[in-house]
C-alpha cells in the first residue's frame, strides 16, 4: 500500500558536538521513545490492543450485564452455524464485488479524462471530490429521501415510463440502492488518488509512443495502465477495506435493522446488534476476528494481482 | 496527451470528453442541491409528485423550527469542540511521531515505523467491538474525552508528518546542533516550521474525519446534549422520519461548513489525497 523507504542513518553526528557516539545514541534513544511515546500508547491502546483483545473476548460468553464465562472456541462453531451470520458475509462480500471494481473503473476513467488538456479541470476536480469530503450521516439522510417511494430516483424513472420500487424497504433493492450511493460517494475521491498517479507518469512517455504512431487507446492500454499499477493497488486494496468495513450506511438507511429482512445486514453492523441488540459479545468478538482474517486473505490476494511495481 | 489523429477527431474527442464531466458534475451536485431545494419548502409542497426542483415561494422556515425542536446549536458546538481538540491533538502527536521517525536515530526505530503504519491496515469499524468494551471499562462512555481519545493519533498522519520532515535538509539541523541547541528546540523553531503546509493537511483531514465521523459518537454518546451533528440528525431522522424539509435543513447545516472549508482550501485537501495515496 506504502512504499516504505528508510532514511540513511543522521550524518548530524559527525559534527563537532563534545558528546561521545555512545552517550549521544543513548540521549537519542530517550528523545526518540520521548517523542513517539504518545503514538505508541494511544495506538496500542486504541488499535492494537483492541484487535488482541477482541481474540481474547471472542473465548468468552458474555452480555456486558452478567459476569463473563469462559466457553473455549464454542463461539466460532456457534457463529458459523449461525444463518445469519452468513447472510452478513454474503452482503458484505457481495457489497464488495459490486462496489470496488465499478469505482474503480469510474475513477479510472474520469481520472483520465481529466488529465486532458480540457477547460474547467479544476472545477470538475472540485465537484467530484466534494461528496467524498461530506458527513456519511447527512449523504445516507439525503438518498433515503432520494430512494423514497415519492423520491427524486423514481420521478427520473417515471420519465421513461419505469414504476420505480420503494427502494429501501424492499429486499431485492435495498443493497444495491447502498451500493449505489457508496459508488457516488467514493468514486470522486479515487478519481483525485488516480489524477496524482497520472501526473507522475512522465509526458516523454506519451511523446515517443505518439512518434511511433500509437493511438490513444493503445497509450491508455499499453502505458497508462501498466505505469498505474501501484496507485490501482492502493485504490483496490483501500476499497476493498473500506467496503467490508461498511456500516454507517447500512445502519443508517435500515434505521438500525440491517432489514428489510436482513437485505442490508453488514458483518459490522452485525457485530454492532451482537453487542447492542442480542447481547453476546462473545460471538461479536468471534465476527470481528473473521473479519480481520477475511480483510488479511483479500489484502494478500490483491498483493498477489496487483502488488508488483512495473518499471520501465 | 498528443496524439497523431486529424484536429477534428481530436475536436469531436474532446466534446465527449467534457460531455461525460459534466454529466459526472451534474450527478454530483443533484443530491445536494435537492436537498437544499427540498429544505427551503413546507412539508406539503416536498411531498408533491412528480416533483418540483423551484421551492415557490422560497421558505426558510425549516431552518428556524429546526433550532426550537432539537438542540442544534448543542450538537453543533459538540461536533466543533470534539473535532478541534482531535485536531490539535493530532498536530502535536503526530508531528512528534513523524519528526522522531525522520530525524531521529534511535534503537527499534524500524520496528515503530512498521508498528504504526500496519495500523493503517485496522480501521474503526473493525475493532468497533473492543473499543467499546475498553471506553466502558474505562468509564469514558458518555463523555466528551470518549470521542476524542481513540482518534488523537492517527497512524496515517504520523506517516505524512515523517515524509514530509524526510525532506527537509539535514544542514538546517546540523547548524543548528552547532549552537548548541536540544532536539525539542531543534523540534519547535527549525523543524515545524517548514512542514506547515503538510501540518495545515493534516489538520484538515483529521477535522474532517472527526466531524464527519458517525460510529464513534453513536458508541460513546448515549444522553442527547453529548450528541454531534450526524449522530444529532440520524436520531433526529429516526423521530422526524416523515419530515423531509426539516431533515434536509438539519443536513445543510452540517453541510455548509466543511463546504465552506473545502472551498477555501480545496489545493490542500488534493494535496492530502495524493500525498497519503501514492507515495
Amino acid at each position: 500500500m506504502v512504499k516504505v523507504v528508510f532514511n540513511k542513518p543522521n550524518q548530524g553526528l559527525a559534527l563537532g558536538t563534545s558528546m561521545t557516539g555512545r552517550a549521544q545514541a543513548s540521549r537519542n534513544g530517550v528523545t526518540g521513545y520521548l517523542f513517539t511515546a504518545p503514538t505508541i500508547i494511544l495506538l496500542a491502546l486504541f488499535t492494537a490492543g483492541p484487535a488482541f483483545y477482541a481474540f481474547y473476548l471472542s473465548f468468552f460468553s458474555w452480555s456486558l450485564l452478567n459476569h463473563m464465562h469462559f466457553v473455549g472456541l464454542s463461539n466460532y462453531p456457534q457463529l458459523l452455524e449461525l444463518p445469519l451470520f452468513w447472510i452478513a458475509v454474503r452482503n458484505s462480500v457481495v457489497f464488495a464485488f459490486v462496489v470496488v471494481p465499478t469505482q474503480t473503473l469510474i475513477a479510472l476513467g474520469i481520472a483520465a479524462i481529466l488529465n486532458q488538456k480540457l477547460p474547467a479541470r479544476g472545477f470538475f476536480r472540485l465537484a467530484f471530490f466534494f461528496p467524498a469530503i461530506s458527513s456519511s450521516a447527512v449523504i445516507s439522510i439525503i438518498f433515503m429521501w432520494i430512494y423514497n417511494k415519492f423520491g427524486l430516483l423514481n420521478s427520473f424513472l417515471l420519465l421513461v415510463g419505469i414504476h420505480g420500487p420503494d427502494w429501501l424497504s424492499n429486499p431485492s433493492f435495498a443493497l444495491s440502492a447502498i451500493m449505489l450511493m457508496n459508488i457516488w460517494t467514493t468514486a470522486g475521491y479515487f478519481t483525485v488518488v488516480f489524477l496524482a498517479g497520472l501526473q507522475a507518469i512522465p509526458v516523454s512517455l506519451y511523446e515517443a509512443a505518439a512518434i511511433d504512431g500509437a493511438g490513444s487507446w493503445r497509450m491508455f492500454s499499453r502505458i497508462t495502465v501498466p505505469l498505474l499499477r501501484p496507485t490501482t493497488f492502493f485504490v483496490v486494496v483501500m476499497g476493498i477495506i473500506g467496503t467490508l468495513q461498511m456500516f454507517d450506511q447500512s445502519f443508517i438507511l435500515s434505521q438500525g435493522t440491517g432489514g428489510p429482512l436482513h437485505s442490508t445486514t453488514t458483518l459490522v453492523l452485525l457485530v454492532y446488534q451482537f453487542i447492542f441488540s442480542y447481547g453476546k459479545v462473545g460471538l461479536g468478538a468471534a465476527a470481528t476476528v473473521l473479519l480481520f482474517m477475511l480483510i488479511l486473505a483479500v489484502t494478500l490476494a490483491a498483493n498477489r494481482w496487483l502488488g508488483q511495481t512495473v518499471d520501465y | 496527451m498528443i496524439s497523431s489523429q486529424p484536429q477534428w477527431i481530436r475536436h469531436l474527442i474532446h466534446g465527449l470528453y467534457l460531455a461525460i464531466l459534466i454529466l459526472g458534475a451534474v450527478t454530483m451536485f443533484v443530491p445536494f442541491l435537492w436537498s437544499l431545494s427540498t429544505a427551503l419548502k413546507p412539508l406539503s409542497e416536498s411531498l408533491a409528485f412528480p416533483p418540483r426542483w423551484w421551492p415557490h415561494p422560497v421558505d426558510v422556515q425549516n431552518f428556524i423550527s429546526i433550532w426550537k425542536l432539537v438542540p442544534v446549536a448543542r450538537w453543533f458546538g459538540n461536533s466543533f469542540l470534539v473535532a478541534s481538540i482531535v485536531t490539535v491533538l493530532n498536530l502535536v502527536f503526530d508531528s512528534m511521531a513523524g519528526y522522531a521517525l525522520a530525524r531521529i536515530n534511535f534503537p527499534g526505530k524500524n520496528f515503530v515505523f512498521i508498528g504504526i503504519l500496519s495500523m493503517l491496515m485496522v480501521p474503526f469499524q473493525s475493532v468497533m467491538l473492543p473499543v467499546y468494551i475498553l471506553l466502558r471499562a474505562l468509564g469514558l462512555l458518555d463523555s466528551y474525552a470518549g470521542m476524542i481519545l481513540p482518534m488523537a493519533v492517527s497512524a496515517m498522519g504520523v506517516f505524512l508528518m515523517r515524509q514530509a520532515f524526510l525532506t527537509i535538509p539535514q544542514e538546517m539541523e546540523d547548524a543548528a546542533t552547532i549552537d548548541g541547541a536540544g532536539r525539542l528546540r531543534m523540534f519547535v523553531q527549525i523543524s515545524l516550521p517548514m512542514v506547515i503546509p503538510n501540518m495545515l493537511t493534516l489538520a484538515l483531514m483529521m477535522f474532517l474525519a472527526s466531524w464527519n465521523n458517525f460510529l464513534l459518537p453513536l458508541l460513546v454518546a448515549n444522553r442527547t446534549h453529548l450528541w454531534t451533528l450526524p449522530l444529532g440528525i440520524v436520531m433526529f431522522q429516526q423521530e422526524y422520519f416523515v419530515n423531509w424539509p426539516l431533515l434536509m435543513a438539519a443536513g445543510v447545516i452540517a453541510t455548509l461548513p466543511i463546504a465552506l472549508v473545502y472551498l477555501l482550501f480545496q489545493k490542500w485537501f488534493i494535496q492530502g489525497v495524493a500525498s497519503t495515496g501514492i507515495k
